[in-house]
Formats: structure tokens, C-alpha cells, sequence
């Protein structure tokens, strides 16, 4: 639902911590988000691309997104369970809302040109 | 590893830290500051969630008529057009201050502290932000609040929880309101409760109405004691 201003975010990310030089290299942006976090790939594509065109720039650049899974670690058992159906609990069936991967909203890694 | 400007051109792939990279780096700082200023000020703050139409404003309504007088409480509260809910709870005689987000669909953590800005926190025991009515993109957004209170009318259906999941697993509390109605619906507070459990096991839950009353004064009492609870560990440190 907010996805434009996602893209906004990561122009600004990218803006404060590479050098204009930098990101006229750019050919890849890669994000990590997690099941949890509300964000839509498809969706996202079309925000980026929407945004890199009207705003021209990064448009060399191709955006990847990997979606990775609710991960609970158990404080009674240790247990690190994948999180399925929305059921939030370790494999010896305790239940746990202590998620240790799933919120993510992260740049994992950027992509320059190798010249 | 974070890059500095000044560095030597970056080429090829470059891996990039969690917390210098995250899209809510710039929330999450404002959301400290607010959490901070909170604790220095002695102030509880509330964040109100729901679907819009659940009762959140009828809710801080009869909030304000019943705690007015036992202690000092104020209103934030966002919409994305309209002064209507802050009038609404100036009516029951509190301070309201209207956020109007222009369209966007949460509040952020930096609308909330520009807001701060406008009322005067001196004394304020008690600050409600009234999120705008959607249980998507409000669950990703820290505002620094202490307690994520989140609303779920027995007219929206006791299936929701699993269908927003964030939401319920941020939450502290949820309130099942428009509980006077559970006579003429489909929808169970076990049901709903179970939902929302499979989801956040520590989830308190509390039935309420806010036209009739029922529950009111419980939740009044939750409210009263968090305050209590925080103005003692205030002083403790002191």
C-alpha cells in the first residue's frame, strides 16, 4: 500500500551512503523482506520502475526481491521453527512470538558496474 | 559493511549492514527520540489500531469522560482527510490535535513527533495516538509508543487476526469491541481470541462496548495502572 514511498526510501538510503559517482554505476539493487512485512514484490517492481522513470534516475538499475519466511526461536526449548498458516509456534508445539527473521526491510546488497 | 562517501569507488557487489540499510532506518530514529522524550516526561503513550470503523474514537471518547477528572490525557490522532475525530474528542473534554497524513495510509513516527511539538506535554500523564484506520501498514510503523492497543469490532469477523498477522503479533492488548452486538452475529470472542493467540500467545484481551459501558471501566483500569506502573519505575530511577 506504501510502496511508492518504500522506493522513495531506498533512493534516500542509497543517496546518503554512496557518492553521486557511485550510483550512476548502479546496476542492482537487491532487497530482503521478510513474510511479515507487508510489502507486495509485484507491486514494489511496478513502484520502482514507476519511480525510476519519473524521477530518471537508477534506471540501469534492476531490483531483485527476496522474500524470506517467519523464523521463532523458542526461549523455552531453543527451537528455530519456520513459521506456517500463521501459526506461531517452535517444532515442539510451544507457542512463541519471539520472531527472529520475518520483518525484515532491508537492502541486502547493491550492484556496481565492474569498470 | 557501511560505505563512506569518501571511499574509494564502489564496484562490484557490495553487502550491505542491516541497520544502516533497513527502509524504516528513518522511523525507527524518529521513534527513539519520541520514546525518549516520553520517559523524560513521565507520559504514557498508547497506540490505537484497528480497520477503520472499529470504534477508536468512540473508544477515546468515553476514555476522556471517564478519566478526565483522575488524570491528564490527550489525543493524537490521524486521518487522512477530515478535523472530525478531533472534534468528536474535544467534545468529551480532552485536548485532540488532528493529524491530517494527506492521503497516506499509517501514521509515521515523524508526524507523531512534529504533533508533540504542537501540544503542551507539560503534566500529560496519558497520550493516546489514534493510528488511522487499517491493520496493514500502521503494524510496521514504531511510534514509540509503550503499548500497542489494537481494536476488532464483532462486525468485522472473529477470522481477521491470521489475516494481519503483524498487527496482532505488535499488539499488547486487543480490545474486541462493539461487544453488545454478539447476540446478532456469527462471530465469537473465543474464536477470535484463538485467532489472534496462534499468532501473539502473550496477546491480553478485553471485551468491550463502548456505548453501553461494558468493559469500559476495566479498560480504564488496565489504563491506570500502566500509568501507575510507568510513574513508579520513573521514580525508581530517578
Amino acid at each position: 500500500m506504501h510502496e511508492i514511498s518504500l522506493v522513495r526510501n531506498i533512493f534516500n538510503t542509497l543517496e546518503d551512503e554512496f557518492s553521486k559517482e557511485d550510483l550512476d554505476r548502479l546496476t542492482g539493487i537487491d532487497l530482503k523482506v521478510g513474510l511479515l512485512a507487508n510489502v507486495e514484490p509485484t507491486l514494489m517492481q511496478n513502484a520502482f520502475e514507476a519511480v525510476t522513470e519519473t524521477e530518471n534516475k537508477f534506471l540501469k538499475a534492476k531490483l531483485s526481491i527476496n522474500v524470506v519466511p517467519i523464523l521463532v526461536e523458542c526461549p523455552l526449548c531453543g527451537d528455530v521453527a519456520e513459521v506456517k498458516n500463521y501459526l506461531f509456534q517452535c517444532g515442539n508445539g510451544h507457542p512463541t512470538n519471539n520472531v527472529i527473521q520475518g520483518e525484515e526491510l532491508l537492502i541486502e546488497r547493491v550492484h556496481f558496474q565492474e569498470d | 559493511m557501511s560505505v563512506e562517501k569518501s571511499s574509494k569507488a564502489a564496484r562490484g557487489t557490495v553487502q550491505c549492514d542491516n541497520s544502516s540499510f533497513s527502509l524504516l532506518k528513518a522511523n525507527d530514529f524518529m521513534a527513539e527520540n519520541i520514546r525518549k522524550t516520553v520517559k523524560e516526561k513521565n507520559i504514557l503513550l498508547i497506540n490505537i489500531t484497528s480497520s477503520a470503523g472499529s470504534g477508536k474514537t468512540t473508544l477515546m471518547q468515553e476514555t476522556a469522560k471517564r478519566l478526565k477528572d483522575k488524570l491528564k490525557m490527550k489525543v493524537l490522532v490521524g486521518d487522512l482527510e477530515t478535523e472530525r475525530d478531533a472534534d468528536r474528542i474535544k467534545e468529551a473534554g480532552v485536548e485532540a490535535l488532528q493529524i491530517v497524513t494527506g492521503g497516506i495510509c499509517h501514521l509515521e513516527a515523524q508526524m507523531v513527533w512534529q504533533a508533540m511539538d504542537q501540544i503542551d506535554l507539560e503534566g500529560v500523564d496519558l497520550l493516546f495516538v489514534e493510528n488511522v484506520g487499517n491493520l496493514v501498514c500502521p503494524a510496521s510503523f514504531d511510534l514509540g509508543e509503550d503499548y500497542r492497543v489494537t481494536l476488532i469490532a464483532t462486525t468485522e469477523g472473529d477470522d481477521k487476526p491470521k489475516k494481519y498477522p503483524r498487527m496482532f503479533l505488535t499488539s499488547d492488548l486487543m480490545l474486541v469491541s462493539k461487544c453488545d452486538l454478539l447476540p446478532y452475529l456469527p462471530f465469537t470472542v473465543e474464536a477470535v481470541t484463538k485467532d489472534a493467540r496462534d499468532i501473539n500467545p502473550d496477546l491480553e484481551v478485553m471485551e468491550i462496548a463502548s456505548t453501553s459501558g461494558q468493559g469500559i471501566d476495566e479498560w480504564c483500569n488496565w489504563l491506570l495502572a500502566k500509568v501507575k506502573e510507568k510513574q513508579e519505575a520513573k521514580a525508581v530511577t530517578a
